[in-house]
């Protein structure tokens, strides 16, 4: 099984159709020759003084996927995210949540969507100093109106579930980075939002921390069936998170795919100078590495250990080592899909080769 | 090109605005100067009536709850001196000028402040009156305000509010603009409402320059308030004001020593109160 578009029946919980932003006094003039003259970023920027923060971005996520946006900064991903719940109105385009336009959603429609379907968690985590983390945790629900107790038990709830269970009454200045920042997820979670938007959540701390917060994230996220927009300057952090990665550059989408798709196939130069320092151990699979059964001794075939598309090459290497022909048939549904040796792994790791075509 | 006609021109006006002022708006003027004078006498005489050494030990216990049991003793001292000096009275008539003063600089000035805090416009008004008003010299405002409300500490009371005033819209308009802009966003992505974004998330990052105008608002206000001895204010003012008259140098030392006394135990009091606005 690779984690290919599941293009489901249901509409996807986020959409977003050729969406702009454009920035700048004269962002209005710029928008209306985008649309007659096609124009691009630089010339919006030399024709109009304009910023174009997002060009033409189009994407979907789907109900229970983890959506990481990558890019440097500068590349406008924070513009993006900022465009979902609508911190910011998008210049052009069109942005769908659970099937509904959001751009001109009314104020009271759109606090609703903001306090029930969509939370967010900030890079700086924007924990308020006066409050205690238990405080902090039920603000979501206290705008909403939830009364005290109700909402001291839900965040309580989430506080365990992140770990700070020992921490209620603590002020925010009290605690590390890292600890800070599991509250800002608290926060979000305490909500029961469907989608969490996450900004940049974890760039500021140290790197074991960061670690096991992602590791976390992902659990979490998963466990509560929620889904999440992650945005990072971090590919090795987009990887380990995401079900699904967007790389953007100078505003635009330059490739959306799986971490092993990205890694395989970077779609041009700029993606590939990322990618390039990226361990392939554990990412790329026996369906991009495997070679066609013709090249092998069909014969022997029948002989080999067998093993699922999904196998990454670390398991890949162990089964190989372990096999007498030194290979092994990856096999899906009944049928033998290809063929790993010792030469294609090599070769799926080393990382330029031109993989075979895709089997699923 | 000579020009004095055009200035007596201007005088006149003045003058006639003013008589036309105090002609028709006789009763407001009348009104204002009751309600200030019944509320300095009611605070005065509610304070005098209290024994001395009860209001020292109560100022001096507060202070020592919020500055530290020396400071507290101290406060008491302070207070006891003024009393020893036979300053009492005139003691709590300048505190009670001044307190009123800073109260309705803030009643007037934080809601101002945190309007020209949203409103950028307002604050491009407000700037040059708020400059001129902190640039003329202070005893200006106690000529206007004499013609209105007579001699007493009615003036005194206006008087020095327009000069406590400016700290107060600043300093809150500030503390208003200055809130980070992830907290902004943090209250739009939880779906609060604006009054909840208000009271909230601006109000707390607002408080401690909030404390830090009306801390100011103070200090403007005891400097104010000594000048305004000129036009009958009553209190330490008064006193100064008398004793140079009369050249009674020791008279106008002890007082100018219980001003000093009383300004440090109340900016040292809203200090405290201040730097305790953001901590919990």
């Amino acid at each position: 099984m690779t984690r290919t578009d599941t293009a489901a029946a249901d509409a996807p919980l986020i959409e977003c159709r050729s969406v702009w932003k454009v920035f700048g006094d004269r962002s209005r003039d710029a928008i209306a020759a985008i649309k007659s003259k096609g124009l691009g970023k630089r010339e919006v920027l030399s024709e109009f003084g304009c910023v174009v923060g997002v060009h033409d971005a189009s994407f979907t996520v789907d109900k229970g996927e983890i959506f990481c946006i990558m890019g440097l900064s500068g590349s406008g991903k924070s513009t993006l995210i900022r465009l979902l719940n609508r911190l910011i109105d998008p210049s052009l385009g069109e942005v769908l949540v659970k099937g509904r336009m959001i751009n001109d959603m009314p104020a009271p429609e759109l606090r609703e969507l903001r306090a029930h379907t969509i939370g967010m968690v900030f890079q700086n985590v924007a924990l308020i100093p006066t409050r205690t983390v238990l405080e902090n945790a039920a603000f979501g629900l206290e705008v909403q109106g939830i009364a005290p107790a109700e909402r001291r038990r839900i965040a309580t709830d989430a506080l365990t579930r992140v770990g700070l269970a020992d921490w209620l009454h603590r002020y925010p200045r009290e605690l590390s980075g890292g600890m800070q920042q599991r509250v800002g997820l608290a926060r979000a979670i305490a909500a029961d939002p469907e989608i969490i938007l996450m900004d940049e959540p974890f760039s500021a701390l140290d790197p074991l921390i960061r670690r096991q917060l992602q590791d976390e994230f992902r659990q979490l996220t998963k466990q509560l069936g929620k889904s999440a927009v992650f945005i990072t300057h971090d590919l090795d952090e987009a990887i380990r998170i995401g079900d699904r990665i967007a790389i953007m550059k100078d505003g635009a989408m330059v490739q959306t795919g799986t971490a092993e798709e990205i890694v395989m196939n970077p779609a041009d130069q700029y993606v590939a100078d990322f990618v390039a320092g990226i361990s392939r151990i554990h990412l790329v699979k026996a369906g991009s590495v495997m070679m066609p059964i013709g090249d092998f001794n069909v014969a022997a075939v029948g002989a080999l250990p067998t093993t699922g598309l999904d196998a990454d090459i670390d398991a890949l290497i162990h089964m190989v080592l372990a096999s007498p022909q030194q290979a092994v048939a990856v096999v899906e549904g009944g049928n033998v899909r290809g063929i790993v040796t010792a030469r294609t792994l090599l070769e799926g790791l080393k990382g330029d080769h031109a993989p075979p075509a895709k089997v699923a | 090109m000579d020009l004095t006609p055009w200035v007596e021109g201007f005088d006149a006006a003045v003058d006639r605005g003013m008589v036309w002022a105090t002609d028709h708006g006789g009763v407001v003027f009348d009104l204002i100067r009751a309600a200030l004078e019944g509320l300095f006498d009611l605070m005065v005489d509610g304070l005098l009536l209290v024994p001395f050494w009860l209001v020292a030990i109560a100022i001096g216990a507060v202070a020592g709850r919020v500055l530290g049991w020396k400071a507290g003793l101290a406060t008491a001292a302070g207070l006891a001196l003024c009393r020893v000096m036979g300053l009492w009275g005139a003691t709590v008539e300048t505190a009670c000028l001044v307190l009123i003063s800073v109260l309705l600089a803030v009643v007037v000035g934080v809601p101002v402040g945190v309007l020209a805090g949203y409103s950028p416009r307002l604050t491009r008004f407000l700037d040059p009156v708020l400059d001129l008003i902190q640039t003329l010299p202070p005893y200006i405002y106690l000529l206007p305000a004499i013609a209105f409300l007579g001699y007493g500490p009615a003036t005194a009371i206006v008087a020095t509010f327009v000069v406590a005033l400016p700290p107060v819209i600043r300093l809150s308009a500030h503390g208003f603009r200055m809130t980070p802009v992830e907290f902004i966003e943090l209250g739009q992505a939880t779906g609060a409402k604006p009054v909840d974004a208000f009271l909230k998330i601006r109000v707390p990052f607002a408080l401690p320059s909030v404390m830090a105008g009306i801390n100011q608002s103070l200090m403007m206000a005891f400097g104010m308030v000594v000048i305004a001895g000129i036009v009958g204010s009553g209190g330490l003012g008064e006193t100064i004001y008398g004793a140079v008259r009369k050249l009674d140098i020791a008279l106008s030392v002890n007082a100018a020593i219980a001003i000093v006394i009383l300004t440090i135990i109340i900016d040292r009091m809203s200090q405290a109160a201040s730097s305790n606005g953001g901590k919990p």
